[in-house]
């Protein structure tokens, strides 16, 4: 089934970027029927506008596999904070890196972020899972960082450990994020934002667009 | 006050706000049945709960899966959030206290919790141990609140084999104490055969069977101290 209309509808409609994956190894039982990812992605921060643009996203997507006889479930941007719903119980089977990844999308960086070519990591990302059989894009398998280490050497709490990310060994611990938290924790005036970022903004893809290590 | 039409326009509102897993059909629904003065009670057993009782055939006939059956449970709790607080309270001349919650291994727990609502306002004391509850806790939380009633629920033929194993324990500790099941699985004849003392098929019938229980109860006790 041919991805590219949905693909028109929803950059028409403010997307930047639409991929389809094929993510049925990363499915568990409840919902192994949905065995395609559409990924959506927006370049801009998370932020309450970008959650709605992307959840209307997600509401157009589903009525469009819906007016064609599919099913879908959208896993909201804001996954995580969505708490004390039936459904938000399902959220946590799932996760945006998986969708952006087998849609060919980005890889995950040595900052354990979705890096894609154009825009690095300066993105937010949402999923919806369908069971319509649409034509999927070519994933990413390995990480495209080489040997740039710049987030590894940035970063202040010794977090990024410089691993390179393969869709072989999704398990390994790319990031320690105690050590991450452990720098919010103790900065009070960064509090409610999420974490210092460094390991976004020092990266040559999310910088220009382009990679120019030094 | 809405005439007949209008009622089974808004009680259709609520069902398919359910079905097609709409909460905000199921919030309007639940709103203007509110203004319109009908029974909030009603609204939600014509409206929402059969609504989850067509997503029940849905399921088996493998038309909706798990995700939308979450999402039309979310429906309905959204519609019986603004319902529940409406809801009248009914002086029927008894109130209990009663230990409820949904057996080990089963988390199924919106029927149990339409049963609660129900205690809820007839006025009763209800401690609520939630879902997956462990056997024993029943045993001990009976045993802690000195409850006349405690009522199991299960909905799969896996946990209700929990039932028996519970009625026993409480009957050994506390021969005054009266115990009800229900749930799709469970029937009158299971309940007489685990010696249970009562069962309903739904929520209302569960009050109005808790309500003889009770009163039995404390003419039972009546009698008791008369005695000595
Ligand atoms: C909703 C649902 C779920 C939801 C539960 C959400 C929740 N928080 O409750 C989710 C998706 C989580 C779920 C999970 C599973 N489910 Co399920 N689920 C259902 C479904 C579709 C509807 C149940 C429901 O809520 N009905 C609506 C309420 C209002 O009705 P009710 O519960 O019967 O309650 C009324 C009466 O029974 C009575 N009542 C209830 N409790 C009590 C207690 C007392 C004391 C009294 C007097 C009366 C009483 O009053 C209530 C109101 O009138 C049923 C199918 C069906 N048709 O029943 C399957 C069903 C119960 N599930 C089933 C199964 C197998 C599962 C899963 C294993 C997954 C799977 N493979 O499908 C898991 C098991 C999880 C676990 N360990 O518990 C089977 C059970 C089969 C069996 N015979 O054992 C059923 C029957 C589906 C089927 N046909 O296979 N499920
Ligand atoms: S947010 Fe800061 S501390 Fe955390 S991994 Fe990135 S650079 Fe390191
Ligand atoms: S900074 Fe370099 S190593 Fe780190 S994620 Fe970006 S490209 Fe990869």
């Amino acid at each position: 089934m041919n991805a590219d209309p949905l693909k028109q509808f929803l950059q028409a409609e403010g997307a930047t970027l639409v991929g389809v994956g094929d993510v049925t190894k990363a499915l568990s039982r409840e919902i192994i029927h949905l065995g395609r990812g559409v990924a959506i992605a927006v370049n801009r921060s998370l932020t309450r506008d970008t959650v709605d643009l992307l959840v209307r996203l997600q509401a157009l997507t589903e009525g469009w596999l819906k007016a064609k006889g599919y099913r879908s479930l959208s896993i909201p941007p804001d996954s995580d904070r969505k708490m004390g719903k039936m459904i938000s119980k399902l959220y946590k089977l799932f996760c945006h890196k998986t969708a952006a990844t087998c849609a060919g999308l980005g890889w995950i960086g040595k900052n354990g972020l979705i890096i894609n070519e154009r825009y690095g990591s300066k993105m937010t990302w949402a999923t919806v899972l369908t069971d319509a059989p649409l034509a999927t894009d070519r994933p990413y398998v390995s990480s495209q960082c080489g040997d740039c280490d710049l987030c590894v050497r940035h970063c202040p709490s010794g977090a990024v450990q410089g691993h390179l990310w393969s869709l072989g060994n999704p398990m390994r611990e790319i990031v320690s994020y105690d050590k991450c938290r452990s720098l919010k924790s103790g900065r009070t005036s960064l509090k409610e934002k999420p974490n210092c970022g460094f390991c976004v903004t020092v990266c040559p893809y999310s910088r220009n667009g382009k990679k120019n290590s030094n | 006050m809405a005439d007949e039409a209008r009622k089974k326009e808004i009680f259709e509102k609520l069902r398919n706000g359910v079905i097609q897993y709409d909460e905000d059909a199921c919030r309007e629904g639940a709103q203007e049945a509110m203004a319109e003065g009908l029974d909030a009670n009603e609204a939600i057993f014509d409206g929402l709960v059969s609504g989850m009782e067509e997503v029940g055939r849905l399921f088996e006939a493998q038309e909706y899966f798990v995700p939308e059956i979450l999402m039309c449970a979310d429906a309905l709790y959204a519609g019986l959030d603004i319902l529940k607080p409406h809801c009248k309270q009914m002086d029927l001349g008894v109130k209990g206290s009663v230990v409820i919650g949904t057996v080990e291994g089963d988390v199924h727990d919106i029927g149990k919790n339409l049963v609660k609502m129900m205690f809820d306002v007839a006025g009763f004391t209800v401690y609520d141990l939630g879902r997956d509850v462990p056997l024993d806790k029943f045993v001990d939380e009976q045993l802690k609140t000195d409850s006349e009633l405690v009522c199991l629920s299960a909905m799969m033929t896996t946990s209700m084999v929990g039932m028996p194993k519970v009625i026993e324990k409480i009957k050994a500790k506390n021969p005054d104490c009266m115990i009800m099941i229900g749930g799709a699985p469970t029937s009158k004849e299971l309940a007489d055969r685990w010696g249970a003392d009562g069962y309903a098929e739904d929520a209302s019938n569960a009050l109005k069977e808790a309500i003889k229980m009770v009163a039995f109860l404390k003419k039972l006790r009546d009698e008791k101290i008369q005695k000595k």
